[in-house]
């Protein structure tokens, strides 16, 4: 018979709609919308009846490997200057597929020598793919990927061309967005410097070995 | 009774409401009643031009469910809608048909780029084949940048274009004014897409290059075809 597909359809539809309000019952005392467990019934796979996330007050989470704009990491040490972890050394604008970072180098005007920090760095967010390639690259840990995609304007050229005031943020924002990240990474560079320091002290210790043993020979001969 | 009030967006046209009055009587402005209807019907345009449609697709599914801004009566004819989305890589194939619909729909009319392809060419602004913004053709009124945005990042820049026609007034915007709105030059496909609001620039370039010459590079020219 013809019809049967689409009245199917309809019941499928109608028993969603029905399961609504058996919903809102079996929610009775408890914050179905607007809240964090109800977003988690919601998106859940014996999700019934409405699954809408309700988008501006309510938002679905996002995973911590979910990757938008990036952004420039800077720390903050016991005076309270901010010293940006980059380096300008300009690795993630050569690996930018769609080139859309540019660094703004500097010297010192004394010892014409190169500052390592950035005076400026552009990201035109109305280019960047949000492929990852840049924090992927960047051998500083400097640059990483945002989570925060409410970045919808009105003039592409005033505000979607990010400079260096905007793209930076806190080391401790990285760790709240990326926690698992943040943590393996600093257990690395932790590794590293004790590494570094053992090294150091193994060649101390040689070399106050051989400064005693060629004092030993003075004194032999 | 409790105070209750009346949506303070509504009810602030600059006129104290004695407070007795507050529940029955509310005062608007004409532009206040005028945008609210606009905001909440703003349909958008129903075509897709490359991956971030799916994102745009995805929005009007019922998780995100564009029904909630009154935006979800998809159109399928540049007549009857309201909001062109651009979702996508816009190719020097599409740009001509791109205006021409820009120039079909009916004011008043919003321009969206989606995603890092419409706004400034993205991933292949240097592409051969790929014209780098479709801001330089039409007009675009709000950027969402993202490849793809999220559906929430859309929703975002829906709100976006929510609250840029709140601040609109009907005495100020363009297609309430007298002078006719001139259409959008519709570009020309070609080896490479022309724009025909740079053919004056053009032929000026052209005839400068032609003129220092143009004496010893008459003959040439005349020659070149038959040759
Ligand atoms: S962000 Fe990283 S890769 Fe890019 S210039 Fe700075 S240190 Fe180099
Ligand atoms: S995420 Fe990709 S496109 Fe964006 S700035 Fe980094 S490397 Fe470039
Ligand atoms: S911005 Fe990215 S997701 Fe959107 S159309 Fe372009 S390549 Fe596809």
């Amino acid at each position: 018979m013809y019809g049967i597909g689409i009245l199917k359809g309809l019941w499928v539809t109608l028993v969603h709609f029905v399961e609504t309000f058996t919903e809102d019952f079996r929610w009775i005392g408890k914050k179905r919308y607007y809240s964090e467990e109800g977003v988690a019934a919601r998106r859940s796979k014996d999700a019934k009846g409405i699954f809408t996330v309700q988008y501006p007050e309510e938002k679905l989470p996002v995973p911590e490997e979910f990757r938008f704009i990036p952004f420039l990491v800077y720390e903050v040490d016991e005076e309270g200057n901010k010293h940006d972890r980059c380096t300008s050394c300009g690795i993630c604008a050569k690996v930018c597929p769609p080139q859309c970072i540019w660094i703004v180098r500097t010297e010192d005007p004394v010892t014409k020598r190169p500052v390592p920090e950035p005076v400026d760095f552009f990201i035109d967010v109305d280019i960047c793919m949000n492929c990852g390639y840049c924090a992927e690259y960047c051998p500083f840990d400097a640059i990483k990927m945002d989570h925060d995609y409410e970045l919808a304007s009105y003039d592409r050229h005033a505000e979607h061309i990010y400079n260096k005031e905007k793209l930076s943020k806190p080391v401790e924002y990285y760790a709240s967005i990326r926690p698992a990240n943040y943590t393996r990474e600093e257990a690395i560079k932790a590794a590293e410097e004790a590494k570094k320091a053992e090294a150091a002290a193994a060649k101390a210790a040689a070399a106050a070995a051989t400064a005693q043993a060629s004092g030993g020979e003075q004194a032999a001969s | 009774m409790t105070e209750k009030t009346v949506t303070p967006t509504v009810n602030s046209a600059g006129y104290d409401v004695p407070p007795e009055l507050r529940q029955s009587v509310a005062i608007t402005t004409l532009d206040k009643i005028w945008n609210m209807g606009r905001r909440y019907s703003v349909w958008p345009m129903m075509f897709g031009l490359a991956c971030c449609a799916i994102e745009m697709i995805c929005t009007a599914a019922s998780r995100y469910d564009l029904a909630r801004f009154g935006m979800e009566v998809m159109r399928p004819s540049p007549r009857q809608s309201d909001l062109m989305i651009v979702s996508g890589t816009v190719t020097k194939k599409m740009i001509p048909q791109i205006v021409r619909l820009y120039n079909q729909m009916p004011e008043p009319k919003y321009v969206m780029a989606m995603g890092a392809c419409a706004s400034g060419g993205g991933p292949f602004k240097e592409g051969y084949n790929v014209v780098s913004g479709v801001d330089q053709y039409i007009p675009v009124d709000v950027y969402v940048p993202g490849c793809p945005p999220t559906p929430q990042a859309l929703l975002h820049g829906l709100m976006k274009l929510q609250e840029k026609i709140d601040r609109e007034s009907i005495t100020k915007v363009r297609w309430y004014q007298k002078d006719e709105i001139p259409a959008i030059p519709v570009p020309i496909l070609g080896p490479d897409i022309i724009d025909p609001r740079d053919n004056a620039a053009i032929r000026e370039m052209a005839s400068r290059k032609a003129a220092p010459a143009a004496p010893a590079a008459q003959p040439e020219t005349a020659e070149a075809p038959a040759a």
